[in-house]
């Protein structure tokens, strides 16, 4: 794998936290290198976990996007932005683009990150349910924000919090029904979600925390009506927000061993020499646990994302992941550090 | 304040359809009301391979040049595409092939190459082709259905153009390719939501698309139709064919004729035979073509025969650059050719121009008896651009010959020394004026005279008459304000158009810039623009060629030397050039 | 992606890299595919190679044109002139130093229309150049207008109606002019542009070649290759080459004959 002499091509798939500082953190291991980072998104690595304010009015667009272009090229990395891998070839160590283009690396780093979760039962409503991942999101929620009052919220997860947070900050009447199902990667049970029904409540948000959501239907004058339990809600939009699943589609044929996200070792290694993967689409190994915990949060994406990249370049080095603090709920190992919401 | 203004590239090689993809788009454009100036280039040399680029600049104002920067890129080839990177703006959309036939290694497609802040949309051109119409021919009709579906075009605009384009194959051409554009326009739609923008939709209360889509070449053609030349006599040579290939057709229709001609020497000798006999013609030419008409041009200015003749600059000298555009030819218009040998030289600056002062120069030819030169370039003459034609004046056009009076029967004396300079002259038919015209110098009747004093009375009568012309001549323009200026851009032809942007947006910007249109080189209006150029504390003048040919011409007009621009990059000067040159000299 | 272009510079590439052409210089021809000037490329190529000709005592003199374009694609000194003056101007190489081998090379248009002029002059001081006429009776530079040779009623964009003109016979002209070497060739038969070039070559004084070519671009009517190969056929043998009334007369009477006409 380590070649000394030869500019060596380093790819990062994902421009979220992640995958941005691991190109940064090679950029500064490897500085004769290449470095391209591969980017469905649309625009520049922003930060999700900013759309929350971004909608609420508290911050603009350029707040959301926490690397300047600028910045890429200063740093001679080499951005493809509204491009997305479709497959990778670990044999020959090629990621295919959508436009077919063949991209052969040296080393990879898998950040993908995670798509918002949609459960089986709000399947049938996808189309009128809005869910909170990508700018282009918080861009459509912010357009039918300015034509309704109130909001349901469906789900729960670790984002929906400041989500129902910027909906009062805006005025908005916010009902939330909440779901036991909705905490991938963990599973709540009744203590926890007494807990965050509290917390909801004492933002002014209309909890429900007991019904079973039974349709949807759209109202002529815009609106919905939705059928809880025997409750019936007239919200103006309805989101959900049952947790992200880890982008990892593409790699379904591509031999990784993948379960709740890409498995990989305390290095971040894939067992496929120079291949990574780190940040919210990993499922990471720990040592003294003897199993393997998932990361969510920014900070611990931007850390994972520093750690994989120096466990790369020369595979001698080596980091370790390091959770701030594991919690293990029903069998799911989980860093929950950032997640002081509530 | 243009709310509309974009630049919109289509670049292929030869073969992807690029030239007649951009000639739809802006046809459809004109259609829904915009306005649009396009200049394509395709390749030099003799068909085959090659990159081709079309370049629109849709507005909602009419405008006086191309942009410097395009802000939308459709790829029919990326290899070549490649080569228009540098010219987009930052935020460019760039329209490209997602499914091409085959995997591509890294860097060959072109989204390995465009910046992260461009607007990528990924359009299966080939692939939606294919399925529509059984072939990739009309990925370019797709590519122009995901840019109407992306900006917000609305779809009949094309679908009628389509239609108008396709009709002369068949019905079911027409409908294949109509599918394969509603195909582009729903991917977009289906596949890329986020980028749609209304951007270019119908606006409440914005034209009716009446405007009327035309090059200079063809301007030229219909100025010289409604002034009623009767014969055209010309030779092949880029860019000056099509108007030649323009009036082959229309013409005939009008009861006159085309004729080939073996070279430019015998085209201009029959121009001159035609006028001589009191019939209307004319000729068009380019550089080498222009100089080698040079001598007979000369001999119309001896023998005071009217003629009409335009040359439309390419690149030089001799062969030159063909397909490129200069403005290198004014010392070869004003002054090529042996002696003293003034004319009358006018330099149209846009399309409309083309259409009026082409019309003009027929009366002024006959009114002066002299060759009139309309000197354009590759720029004007290939561009199009939405215009409003407001057909030409009647006395503009009107038989502008002096006869003689039939009392002077018998004594007919054809070069009659006069105060104007202009002596009635007859045209072979009429009894009792016969006379024979020659290139030698001669008496007032025309009989070979080399005495001191009648070449010099004779030379003196020339020389009077054309600087007569004078004020039947176009006038120059100014633009910017009566006061004192900074900065006074003196320009001519297609440059002014870009002259004209550039002050403009120096002015936007708080700068005291002018500039001056001048569309008569020869006579020129001395006091006219001697009075602009006192009023700036500096002169530039921008051209494209290195001598700096106005500046030679007219830059002993100003007190201090004039300041010049020259490029011979082969494509027109950007408005941005002489905006940067209009801060530097302003500040 | 396969497009007409990209075809094409593939073609023109792997003709290159055949090698066919070994007096050709590093710059592949422009020419479209399928134009008949590859085929004179080659028969030129050929005669300088059987002649073994150092190709720096070669000077090419040409025209403006598709054929004009020929000095580029020949690893031979080269002038490229304006249009319609190959012929004077290599007169002027000729006479300066006539130990070089002088061709003139040019289209239809180049020689007979705007340099129509020159050949007579050339053909009386019988200069030993080598004049190889590209005759595809059309302007292919330009994109298609009719030329001297054009027939009757040829349709272009120039002259949708079809011209009025009738058609010049080089040829014809050439021997009234009292040139002293003429041959008509094909451009579809390298061996025989070669052999009379060879022959042609040799010859003390101003030797004409007619080819007859085929502008596959801008021509779908009457220098197609299929009208060609149908009509073309040999001098017939027993013509007397050093009769310049018998050649005349038979040139009068066939327009697709090929080969050596006249020699001195
Ligand atoms: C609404 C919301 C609020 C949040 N609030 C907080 C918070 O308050 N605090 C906190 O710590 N965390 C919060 N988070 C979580 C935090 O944003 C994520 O944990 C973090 O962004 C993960 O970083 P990442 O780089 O692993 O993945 P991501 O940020 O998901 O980035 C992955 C990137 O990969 C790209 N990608 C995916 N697939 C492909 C492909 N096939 N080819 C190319 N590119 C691909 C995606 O476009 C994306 O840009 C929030 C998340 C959301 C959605
Ligand atoms: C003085 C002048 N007039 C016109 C032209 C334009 N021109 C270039 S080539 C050409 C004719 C080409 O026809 P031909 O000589 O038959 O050559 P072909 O392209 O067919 O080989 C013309 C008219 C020119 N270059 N110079
Ligand atoms: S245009 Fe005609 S003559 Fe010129 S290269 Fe093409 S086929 Fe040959
Ligand atoms: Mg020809």
């Amino acid at each position: 794998m380590v070649r000394a002499m030869a500019e060596r091509h380093f790819v990062v798939i994902g421009n979220g936290p992640a995958g941005n500082r691991a190109a940064r953190t090679l950029r500064e291991k490897a500085p004769g290198d290449r470095v391209t980072v591969v980017s469905k998104a649309r625009q520049s690595c922003y930060s999700p976990h900013r759309l929350p304010d971004f909608i609420a009015g508290r911050i603009t667009e350029e707040k959301v996007l926490v690397c300047p272009y600028e910045a890429y090229r200063d740093e001679r990395i080499k951005l493809r932005c509204s491009q997305e891998a479709v497959s990778v070839d670990l044999e020959r160590g090629q990621v295919v683009l959508g436009h077919k283009e063949v991209v052969p690396y040296d080393g990879l780093i898998i950040a993908v990150g995670g798509r918002p979760f949609v459960p089986e039962r709000l399947a049938p409503f996808g189309d009128v349910v809005l869910t909170l991942k990508t700018l282009e999101d918080a861009k459509a929620w912010i357009e039918r924000l300015e034509q309704v009052d109130s909001v349901l919220l469906v789900g729960g997860d670790l984002t929906s919090f400041s989500v129902a947070r910027a909906l009062i900050h805006l005025g908005k009447k916010v009902h939330f029904l909440l779901d036991g199902d909705a905490f991938w990667p963990l599973r709540a049970d009744d203590e926890l979600l007494a807990t965050v029904a509290d917390s909801l409540s004492g933002m002014g948000v209309d909890v429900i925390s007991d019904g079973e959501l039974k349709g949807i239907a759209a109202l002529a004058g815009g609106g919905y009506e939705v059928q809880v339990g025997d409750w019936t809600v007239q919200p103006g939009m309805i989101g959900a927000f049952c947790g992200l699943v880890p982008d990892v589609g593409f790699l379904a044929r591509s031999g990784l061993r993948i379960d709740r996200g890409i498995l990989v070792d305390e290095y971040l290694n894939t067992g496929f020499p120079g291949v990574f993967a780190t940040g919210d689409c990993a499922q990471i190994y720990h040592p003294e646990l003897r199993d393997y915990w998932v990361s969510v949060g920014y900070e611990n994406a931007l850390a994972l994302g520093r750690t994989a990249a120096l466990n790369l370049p020369c595979g001698e080095e080596r980091e370790m992941a390091e959770p701030e603090s594991v919690f293990e709920v029903k069998g799911v190992s989980l860093d929950t550090s950032w997640w002081k919401g509530f | 304040m243009r709310a509309i203004d974009l630049t919109v590239e289509i670049c292929g090689m030869s073969g992807d359809g690029t030239i007649a993809a951009g000639a739809l788009l802006n046809a459809a454009m004109a259609k829904t009301g915009l306005s649009v100036m396009a200049f394509d280039t395709y390749p030099a040399e003799i068909r085959g391979f090659g990159r081709c680029v079309t370049r629109s600049r849709i507005g909602d104002e009419s405008m006086v040049a191309l942009a410097d920067r395009t802000q939308v890129l459709i790829s029919l080839d990326d290899e070549q595409s490649r080569s228009r990177i540098p010219f987009l703006e930052p935020d460019a959309t760039v329209f490209l092939d997602s499914r091409p036939p085959a995997l591509v290694a890294e860097g060959q497609s072109l989204a390995a190459h465009v910046e992260p802040e461009n607007s990528l949309i990924g359009v299966p051109f080939g692939d939606l082709s294919s399925q529509v119409a059984g072939s990739k021919r009309s990925k370019n009709i797709v590519a122009l259905g995901a840019f109407a579906g992306a900006f917000g075009v609305p779809p009949e605009a094309f679908r009628e153009v389509i239609t108008v384009k396709f009709r002369s194959k068949g019905g079911k051409v027409v409908d294949v390719n109509v599918q394969c554009f509603d195909a582009g326009y729903r991917y977009v739609h289906e596949n890329h939501p986020d980028r749609v923008t209304g951007l270019l939709s119908p606006k409440e209360g914005a034209g009716t698309g009446d405007r009327q889509l035309l090059s200079g070449s063809v301007a030229i053609s219909r100025g010289a139709l409604d002034a009623g030349v009767k014969r055209y006599f010309g030779y092949p040579i880029t860019p000056a064919t099509p108007i030649m290939e323009y009036l082959a057709r229309a013409l005939p229709e009008r009861g006159g004729a085309v004729v080939q001609m073996e070279d430019e020497i015998s085209s201009i000798g029959a121009v001159l035979g035609s006028f001589y006999a009191g019939t209307r013609a004319m000729t068009a030419t380019s550089g080498p073509g222009f100089a080698l008409m040079t001598e007979l041009i000369t001999h119309g200015v001896m023998a005071e025969i009217p003629a009409v003749i335009v040359n439309a600059q390419r690149g030089g000298p001799s062969t030159g650059l063909p397909t490129k555009t200069e403005q290198s030819d004014l010392q070869a218009a004003v002054f090529g050719g042996p002696g003293d040998s003034a004319r009358i030289v006018l330099a149209p600056t846009d399309v409309c121009e083309c259409y009026r002062y082409t019309a003009g120069s027929f009366r002024l030819a006959e009114k002066y008896q002299t060759p009139v030169i309309v000197l354009t370039d590759f720029f004007l003459n290939n561009r199009v651009e939405t215009v409003t034609l407001a057909p030409a004046a009647e006395q503009e056009i009107a038989d502008g010959n002096v006869y003689p009076d039939e009392s002077k029967k018998g004594g007919y004396r054809r070069y009659e020394i006069t105060e104007s300079g202009i002596s009635p002259r007859s045209v072979p038919g009429q009894e009792g004026f016969t006379y024979s015209a020659t290139g030698l110098e001669h008496a007032e009747t025309g009989l070979p005279d080399y005495t001191p004093e009648n070449h010099m009375s004779m030379s003196e009568k020339r020389q009077r008459k054309i600087a007569g012309a004078l004020r039947d001549l176009p006038a120059p323009e100014e633009f910017g304000d009566d006061g004192p200026l900074d900065v006074g851009v003196v320009a001519w032809g297609s440059t002014f158009g870009s002259a004209l942007e550039a002050v403009l947006r120096a002015r936007a910007e708080g700068m005291k810039a002018g500039t001056l249109k001048i569309v008569t080189l020869f006579p020129y209006h001395a006091d006219r623009i001697r009075s602009f150029m006192a009023r700036c504390r500096r002169v530039l003048i921008p051209e494209l060629n290195m001598d700096g040919q106005l500046a030679n011409l007219v830059g002993h007009l100003n007190s201090e030397e004039v300041i010049r621009l020259n490029r011979v990059t082969g494509v027109p000067l950007s408005p941005r050039e002489i905006y940067e040159k209009i801060r530097e000299l302003g500040g | 992606m396969k497009t007409p272009g990209r075809i094409l510079a593939e073609k023109v590439a792997g003709a290159g890299a055949s090698g066919r052409f070994s007096v050709r210089s590093g710059n592949l021809p422009i020419w479209c595919p399928g134009c008949g000037y590859y085929g004179i490329h080659q028969g030129i190529n050929d005669a300088i190679r059987r002649l073994g000709l150092p190709h720096h005592e070669v000077v090419t003199v040409s025209g403006i044109g598709c054929a004009g374009r020929y000095p580029f694609f020949a690893d031979t000194y080269g002038l490229h002139t304006v249009h319609g003056r190959a012929l004077p101007v290599s007169t002027g190489v000729k006479l300066a130093n006539p130990k070089l081998t002088v061709f003139a090379v040019g289209g239809d248009g180049d020689g007979l229309a705007i340099g129509g002029g020159h050949l007579p002059h050339i053909c009386r001081r019988d200069v030993n150049v080598n004049y190889i006429l590209f005759d595809n009776s059309i302007y292919g530079l330009t994109k298609g207008q009719p030329s001297p040779s054009s027939p009757t009623g040829f349709r272009t964009k120039t002259s949708p109606a079809g011209t009025t003109e009738a058609p010049l016979n080089p040829t014809l002209m050439v021997l009234s002019y009292g040139a002293t070497f003429v041959a008509r060739l094909f451009a579809g038969d390298p061996e025989g542009i070669t052999a009379a070039l060879v022959e042609g070559i040799g010859h003390e004084g101003f030797s004409f070649f007619h080819v007859y070519s085929s502008c596959v671009t801008f021509d779908k009517e009457f220098k197609t290759w299929a009208n060609l190969n149908r009509r073309i056929h040999p001098v017939p043998r027993d013509l007397d080459r050093g009769d310049r009334k018998a050649a005349i007369g038979h040139v009068l009477d066939d327009d697709f004959s090929m080969g050596v006409i006249y020699r001195a």
